[in-house]
């Protein structure tokens, strides 16, 4: 009897719990707020208005700065900039601004600014408003010689990337290459430096035997790169300044593939003086070198990791080249691409997130990346023939070397493999982009 | 053309009957141009061309035994030494069978001639990293020398230099191109 | 089958019949024919089983065993000579009347002549006739007496088995009453300890029951009471599903409209290259009846101000949102609600 006592209430006690649970719910579902949860984004680049600036005094020939800013932007594959043909006004400053009128044209931003000639000088007053918000979100001014409007403008560039995506603009870095021509059974190879886009391209050295592996210095006054000028690869740094050279490794054999630490003291090296291709530290200011790597395969192609800590490297002690990570100078190399059986050149973007490398698929080469966090390996790019990949220093874009009807071209893409944009094709096969840090 | 005197070399290397040690070409096949070359030399010459060969022994000119197989030696030699391109396999440095006794004659010839210098100049066809390409073309002017000084010739007589995919003996992104510019070269100075 | 067979027979058409006749009268030579054959080729066998029967049942029926054998044989002498006598004597007696019959008819026929001679003709054929039915009836009567002489004897013996039988069953039972009354007393005791046993069974087997009526009475209650909230539950269910129904209808309107503005928030919104998948925004909304934004408030940062500012930017880009037109939906979702942004897949 008591146990059927206890059933029943137990009955009873579940019943009652049920109907507060239902009513709890009912309560909660007609008290909770409603939560819409946007988890994707637009497909597309963000619609912006770049407005011609206006302007007072003579400019110089050439483009026009509102110009370059548009170019840059579109470079970027972010934006997508509005033609100023189809713009209803064309505001210079806040008050002749219409926020209904571009919101109508669907755009997100309106970029409007002014320029003044002064003596030498040309001064940009600048301003970027949020359509929607009906808010400025930046209004700088910013100067430059006459003969510099475009350091002028990818800084504008720079500063309206920074403002609306909240990583840096890389508008403002350089870029070094390699260039070969051959004219008449003569070949020649030049080392250049030139904007992002290209323009204002300035040849550092011009040898008749191979220039390698550009490298910028952090502080992007110097290069370091291997010249086969004497006949076989010695690595040289190069102030870009003042054009001073110096032979920095000049031993028997293999001297390559330089890569300079976060800090600009010392440089990675594949050197074969121990009679097979091993990484090396060499500490430029002392010349002391340190033995990184010890194997009987090739090791080669260094790059520090974003921390300044540990090396990626290309190794073939599996068989084929892939890529390794010394976590910390001196540990065990641990192999980290498994796609395919050529993986090789490392190149870690800024933030120790994605590394970034040549892959091999079938028989084409493309650029790949592997995401460090969960091993994922991407192909990031649709052309073949891929080399040299270089990541800007945001970790937004990257540039590489590839085949275009038989000449070798560089390319950007957007690092996640989006928008595409090949740089103006120079005389003869451009080769090895090496992407210049920010210089602040 | 460098292939053409090739061609007539391996001929020649047939003709005095050393090419019995070397008939193996198997996996060298796949090897684009340059392994179907070989492979054609090996089928058409085998007894034919030895047999030719054996001709010029019989109506000798009355010099000796020992002379004559002087004479011969020295011509196999020469017609040996006259190869001085070798080839690869895509990313292996692994000196190929067929280099061998080619090899051995100019380790020979080094050992003879001990103020002889040269330079071993290691290749890659184009695919792959510029950088990993230095390094295996480095690995393949390594194997080389080691070849050469293990048979005979001295370290100091040899120097390596590689110059990667920089330097094509043919431009091109075909098979035939790339198997011919997977290379060591042997320069003499 | 014989009498269906008959029956399709007889219904044949006539013209058949002829053939069938014929066919039934070879058939019958044929069966004839191997009739005679055969009891040619057996003669003896048929009549076999009938002696032996016969044989079988002579010996049986002797009536009294008292009556001596020679005894019954000298009467039976005598009995045959006497007969003989009288026979003897009837046959002379029958002899000279005959011969007065003879003279008398010889004078009648003289005398009555032609008369006489077709009624005599008759007469003797009516004479006949009786005859032949006199002879008929002894036969038959002969016949009967055969046969209940035959049933007598039989019942006879029937009946003195019968007691042949009762008397040894008799003997058997009182034998076999003999040993059941041994064995009831060996039952009986054993009746006695089973008795005593069952009667203590018995008694637990009552407990039990009374236990399981109790459990059943239990169990009836509960079953009782689960189905009175069974039932309620039901009503509930009913009630709740209804309710449910209606929230539903309001539902998926509010749905409906969700997946609207979801849409065009992710068409209208760009996370910045800076954005990660663990940055989240959550922007507080108010509308207008109209879809009109009223007001927007970020009520939780990401961290990232051009994400919160992308997120912002997203919700301040429609014109106007998407909202049902019935005002009790928009009233309960609509009015105020929350965007939360956070990006799963990035570009």
């Amino acid at each position: 009897m008591n146990a059927h006592n206890a059933y029943r209430q137990g009955f009873s006690f579940a019943a009652v719990l049920t109907a507060l649970l239902v009513s709890m719910l009912v309560a909660s579902t007609a008290r909770a707020e409603l939560l819409i949860r946007i988890t994707e984004g637009a497909d597309s680049a963000i619609p912006i208005a770049v407005v011609p600036f206006a302007e007072s005094g003579a400019m110089p020939a050439g483009d026009k700065v509102s110009s370059i800013v548009q170019a840059d932007l579109t470079m970027s594959g972010e934006f997508r900039p509005l033609e100023p043909t189809r713009m209803l006004s064309l505001p210079s400053q806040r008050s002749e601004v219409y926020f209904r009128d571009w919101r109508m044209l669907g755009q997100r931003y309106v970029l409007v600014g002014q320029l003044t000639r002064s003596g030498e000088r040309i001064e940009a007053r600048y301003e970027l408003f949020d359509v929607n918000r009906e808010e400025r979100i930046l209004g700088e001014t910013a100067g430059a010689s006459a003969n510099n409007v475009r350091t002028l403008a990818h800084h504008i560039s720079d500063r309206v990337y920074e403002a609306i995506t909240g990583d840096p603009g890389v508008f403002s870095t350089k870029l070094a290459y390699v260039t070969l021509s051959r004219t008449g059974g003569e070949t020649l190879y030049r080392l250049q430096v030139s904007d992002l886009d290209g323009k204002r391209a300035r040849v550092r050295l011009e040898s008749k035997e191979p220039i390698l592996s550009p490298a910028w210095s952090p502080d992007g006054k110097q290069l370091a790169y291997v010249s086969f000028e004497t006949g076989k690869p010695v690595v040289f740094t190069h102030e870009l300044a003042s054009g001073e050279r110096k032979k920095v490794a000049d031993f028997p054999g293999l001297n390559s593939a330089p890569a300079w630490s976060p800090d600009g003291k010392s440089l990675l090296l594949t050197l074969s003086k121990d009679g097979n291709a091993e990484i090396y530290r060499l500490e430029i200011a002392s010349g002391n070198l340190t033995r990184l790597t010890n194997h009987w395969a090739i090791d080669t192609e260094g790059a520090w990791d974003h921390a300044g800590r540990g090396i990626f490297f290309t190794s073939d002690r599996s068989g084929g080249p892939q890529i390794y990570y010394m976590e910390r100078l001196g540990a065990e190399p641990r192999r980290i691409t498994f796609g395919s059986r050529y993986n090789a050149r490392a190149r870690p973007d800024a933030k120790g997130e994605y590394v970034y490398y040549v892959h091999q698929r079938n028989r084409a080469f493309h650029i790949a990346r592997i995401n460090l966090k969960n091993g994922e390996e991407t192909v990031i790019t649709r052309t073949e023939s891929d080399e040299s990949p270089s990541v800007s220093p945001n970790g937004r874009m990257l540039i590489y070397a590839t085949q275009q009807n038989g000449t070798s071209v560089l390319t950007v893409v957007s690092a996640n493999g989006g928008a595409a944009y090949s740089l103006p094709a120079a005389d003869g096969d451009v080769r090895e982009p090496a992407w210049g840090p920010i210089v602040r | 053309m460098k292939f053409s005197v090739q061609s007539k070399a391996f001929a020649m290397l047939l003709s005095v009957g050393l090419v019995a040690g070397c008939s193996s070409t198997g996996d060298t096949m796949e090897d684009g141009t340059y392994g179907s070359d070989v492979a054609a030399i090996d089928q058409d010459g085998g007894s034919t061309v030895y047999g030719g060969a054996d001709g010029d022994g019989v109506s000798s000119r009355g010099l000796t035994d020992d002379e004559r197989q002087a004479a011969q030696q020295q011509a196999e030699q020469q017609a040996l030494r006259n190869i001085t391109v070798f080839y690869f396999d895509f990313d292996t440095s692994e000196i190929k069978q067929e280099a061998r006794d080619v090899l051995v004659a100019h380790a020979r010839f080094l050992a003879d001639n001990p103020r002889q210098k040269v330079r071993l100049e290691g290749h890659t066809d184009e695919r792959g990293t510029k950088e990993y390409n230095l390094a295996l073309g480095e690995r393949r002017a390594s194997a080389v020398q080691r070849f050469l000084v293990v048979n005979g010739a001295s370290r100091g007589q040899l120097e390596t230099v590689s110059y990667g995919e920089e330097k094509p003996a043919v431009h091109g992104s075909s098979e035939s191109a790339w198997a011919q510019n997977r290379r060591v070269e042997l320069v003499f100075e | 089958m014989k009498g269906h067979k008959r029956e399709i027979i007889s219904t044949e058409p006539a013209s058949l019949k002829s053939p069938v006749v014929m066919s039934l009268a070879l058939h019958l030579l044929i069966v004839g024919i191997a009739l005679a054959g055969w009891s040619w080729t057996s003669p003896v066998s048929e009549p076999e089983p009938r002696q032996i029967s016969a044989r079988l049942v002579s010996p049986e029926p002797r009536p009294s065993p008292v009556v001596d054998d020679q005894d019954q044989r000298d009467r039976d002498q005598e009995r045959r000579q006497q007969q003989e006598r009288e026979r003897q004597e009837e046959e002379a007696e029958r002899r000279r009347q005959q011969e007065q019959a003879r003279q008398e008819a010889e004078r009648q026929a003289q005398a009555e002549a032609q008369a006489r001679q077709r009624q005599q003709e008759e007469q003797q054929r009516q004479q006949a006739q009786a005859r032949e039915r006199e002879q008929q009836q002894a036969r038959e009567q002969e016949a009967a007496r055969q046969r209940a002489e035959a049933e007598a004897k039989e019942r006879e013996r029937q009946r003195a088995e019968q007691e042949r039988r009762q008397q040894e069953e008799a003997q058997r039972k009182a034998e076999e009453e003999k040993r059941r009354q041994e064995e009831r007393r060996k039952q009986e005791e054993a009746e006695r300890k089973r008795q005593e046993e069952a009667a203590r069974q018995e008694a637990e087997r009552r407990r039990q029951e009374a236990e399981r009526r109790l459990r059943e009475q239990q169990l009836e209650a509960l079953a009782d009471e689960s189905d009175r909230q069974r039932e309620a539950e039901a009503r509930r269910q009913q009630e709740a599903a209804a309710a449910r129904a209606r929230e539903a209808q309001m539902l998926s309107e509010s749905e409906r409209y969700q997946s609207l503005i979801r849409e065009r928030l992710s068409q209208a919104w760009y996370p910045p290259s800076s954005a990660t998948e663990d940055m989240t925004a959550r922007i507080q909304i108010t509308l207008l009846p109209t879809g009109e934004l009223v007001n927007a408030r970020l009520v939780s940062s990401s961290g990232n101000t051009a994400f919160d500012n992308s997120a912002l930017g997203a919700v301040r880009s429609l014109s106007r949102y998407p909202v049902p037109s019935d005002r009790n939906t928009f009233e309960r979702y609509f009015r105020q609600f929350t965007i939360e942004f956070n990006p799963q897949r990035l570009r």
